[in-house]
């Protein structure tokens, strides 16, 4: 705990064209911790996410990574730092998951693009720790949704920064591989020492995996804490407007939130 | 399609296939010069001190010209087609094409009554070349943003306005059409030493920066936001990468006027060979450039040889871009027919 925060979000404000979505947010991210960004649809999640990455420019405010401004960083300097998987990632017709997960290694290479050891094995891990090796000769284009999801979350894998922002990497996998990413995402955590932040909408796999849960709405965090704090009846009528039950399964231990519908 | 070493093989094909046409295209033409013949004479071990002029002196400068506008076009079509993420892009997307033939139509309409326009028509061809692709970038470039489909659009207009004014320059003046339309077609009869030395800069410089390219063509045809994720600045990407495809377009232009379905030919081809990876595509789009513009001029010369009207005087020079058309558009369709299914 005694690190530098890998991000820190400092009243930061950001938006798109006259539309200020950010107001003034703070928030810092610890080393090594998984953290969960939920919220409703249009609450700015993703918008975080680009802030956090300088995707968006900042209106006011200032992002600091490792503790340095990040307008001291050039593009591919964050980029060695951090690695952003966005919502709705697009590749071209015919490219190979290979192709794909390679080009993860843009911030490292020279002019030649020459991959090197270093590159090369970086590839490789991400493809297996993807469970794609047997895919790599694949285009993209030919795989499934969950099958393409697993390699982007290799692309962002193989660019090898020690943060990691994953906008909604749960979503078109099937129950079983949602949980196979989530597993991965928590076992890099712990064993190389990442720092991660998911946006989710499944608040279980919030409550299950993360070591930390932000809520937003409305451009603003509303709750931030552990998710046994955070994820309260309350809150799902606030800011979902739903109502739910919220339980731990005795068995697995695990903690449910179970939304029964939006009735009051 | 799409292993490595069935990339390999196809390359090579291509490679070899493009020397073969080379050598072909040097025996051709008035006098029949077999390929043992024409290989001595490049070597400066003529059998015949007669292929020696013949070779290098007379044929060499068009082949050559064959060689690198096709090379220049195929990969301009590809730069461009990342640029507009399209694949129906093609080399006169950049306003070049029209931008110079709009400055030679000026040019020979005689306003500035020169001596020999013929000479210095290549310069003017190229100056109005950069102008035109420069002025699709200004104009499609909205508060520092390069978008895709906007930039699509502006050449579009920019094309149409740039075409109209030649036609009205052109209704206008009647002296200045002969001259005018194999650049309007493409064409490379004729061309000497002197022609080469204008395009060589532009390929020489542009033909290794283009190559080099690869890497952030690739990141530019993701989404704009794992490009930028990835570290790619993609404003000054997309207005280098234009800029490139417009320099050897432009390049290409001034010597051999608007030689069509090369540059979209070439990158289609390249693309179903070997996948979408830019490290792969680039440079294939460049040597199917040169195959096909070889393979295209080689008939348009050999029919030139055999006019249909004897009575014509002494060449009448079929231009390569007429051939191109006529059998590129069959092959094309083809090929779209076949990989998108
Ligand atoms: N590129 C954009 N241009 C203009 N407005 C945008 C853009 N992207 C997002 N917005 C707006 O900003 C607000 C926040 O969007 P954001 O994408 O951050 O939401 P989100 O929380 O990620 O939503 P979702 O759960 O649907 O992904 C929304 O109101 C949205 O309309
Ligand atoms: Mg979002």
């Amino acid at each position: 705990m005694n690190h530098v925060e890998p991000i820190r979000l400092a009243q930061v404000s950001a938006g798109y064209g006259q539309r200020v979505v950010l107001d003034g947010l703070d928030l810092g991210l610890q080393q090594g911790t998984i953290t969960a960004i939920v919220g409703p649809n249009g609450s700015g999640k993703s918008t975080v996410i680009r802030a956090m990455a300088r995707l968006l420019p900042t209106r006011s405010g200032v992002v600091l990574l490792d503790g340095q401004d990040i307008r001291s960083f050039g593009p591919r300097g964050i980029a060695r730092l951090v690695s952003v998987l966005p919502q709705s990632p697009s590749s071209p017709p015919g490219l190979t998951v290979r192709e794909l997960v390679e080009l993860g290694r843009f911030p490292h290479t020279g002019l030649f693009g020459r991959l090197g050891v270093e590159g090369v094995l970086a590839v490789e891990s991400a493809l297996t720790l993807t469970g794609l090796a047997d895919f790599a000769q694949r285009p993209l284009d030919e795989l499934s949704g969950g099958e393409r999801q697993r390699a982007w979350v290799a692309l962002a894998l193989a660019q090898g920064a020690s943060t990691l922002l994953l906008d909604e990497p749960t979503t078109f996998l099937d129950v079983r591989h949602q949980f196979e990413v989530l597993d991965l995402v928590a076992s890099l955590c712990t064993s190389r020492d990442m720092t991660v932040v998911m946006v989710l909408h499944d608040l279980v796999h919030a409550a299950n995996y993360a070591d930390r849960v932000v809520v937003v709405d409305d451009g603003r965090i509303v709750a931030d804490g552990a998710p046994a704090e955070v994820l309260t009846v309350e809150l799902m009528q606030t800011v979902f407007g739903v109502a739910a039950r919220i339980f731990t399964d005795a068995e697995s231990g695990r903690m449910f939130c179970l939304p029964i519908g939006t009735g009051s | 399609m799409r292993s490595a070493r069935s990339f390999a093989a196809l390359t090579l094909l291509a490679a070899v296939a493009a020397v073969v046409l080379f050598v072909l295209h040097l025996g051709l033409g008035t006098v029949w010069i077999p390929p043992d013949r024409v290989v001595l004479a490049l070597l400066d071990r003529p059998t015949d001190p007669t292929d020696l002029t013949i070779v290098r002196e007379l044929r060499l400068p068009r082949a050559i010209l064959g060689l690198l506008v096709g090379c220049m076009l195929g990969l301009s079509g590809a730069l461009l087609q990342v640029v507009m993420r399209n694949r129906l892009a093609e080399p006169g997307l950049t306003g070049v094409s029209t931008g110079g033939i709009f400055a030679a139509v000026l040019f020979l309409a005689g306003t500035w009554g020169l001596p020999s326009p013929g000479q210095l028509l290549p310069f003017v061809v190229l100056v109005g070349a950069l102008a035109g692709g420069a002025l699709v970038l200004f104009a499609s470039s909205f508060r520092g943003r390069i978008d895709p489909l906007r930039l699509i659009l502006t050449a579009v207009i920019v094309n149409a306005v740039l075409g109209s004014l030649t036609s009205i320059v052109m209704l206008n003046s009647q002296q200045a059409l002969g001259g005018i339309l194999s650049w309007l077609i493409g064409s490379l009869n004729g061309r000497v030493w002197d022609d080469v030395w204008l395009a060589l800069p532009w390929a020489a410089a542009g033909i290794p920066a283009g190559l080099l390219a690869a890497r952030a063509a690739n990141l530019l045809q993701l989404d704009d936001e794992s490009g930028r994720a990835l570290g790619l600045p993609l404003q000054p990407a997309r207005v280098a990468l234009f800029g490139l495809a417009a320099v050897l377009a432009a390049g290409a232009v001034s010597v051999s006027g608007a030689i069509a379905f090369v540059g979209l030919m070439a990158p289609n081809a390249a693309r179903v060979i070997a996948g979408a990876d830019a490290r792969r595509v680039l440079p294939l789009a460049a040597l199917i450039g040169c195959v096909l513009l070889l393979a295209a001029d080689l008939v348009a010369q050999s029919l030139s040889i055999r006019p249909p009207i004897p009575s014509s005087s002494a060449r009448v020079g079929l231009p390569v871009g007429a051939v191109l058309a006529v059998f590129g558009a069959p092959l094309l369709i083809t090929l779209i027919r076949r990989s998108i299914r």
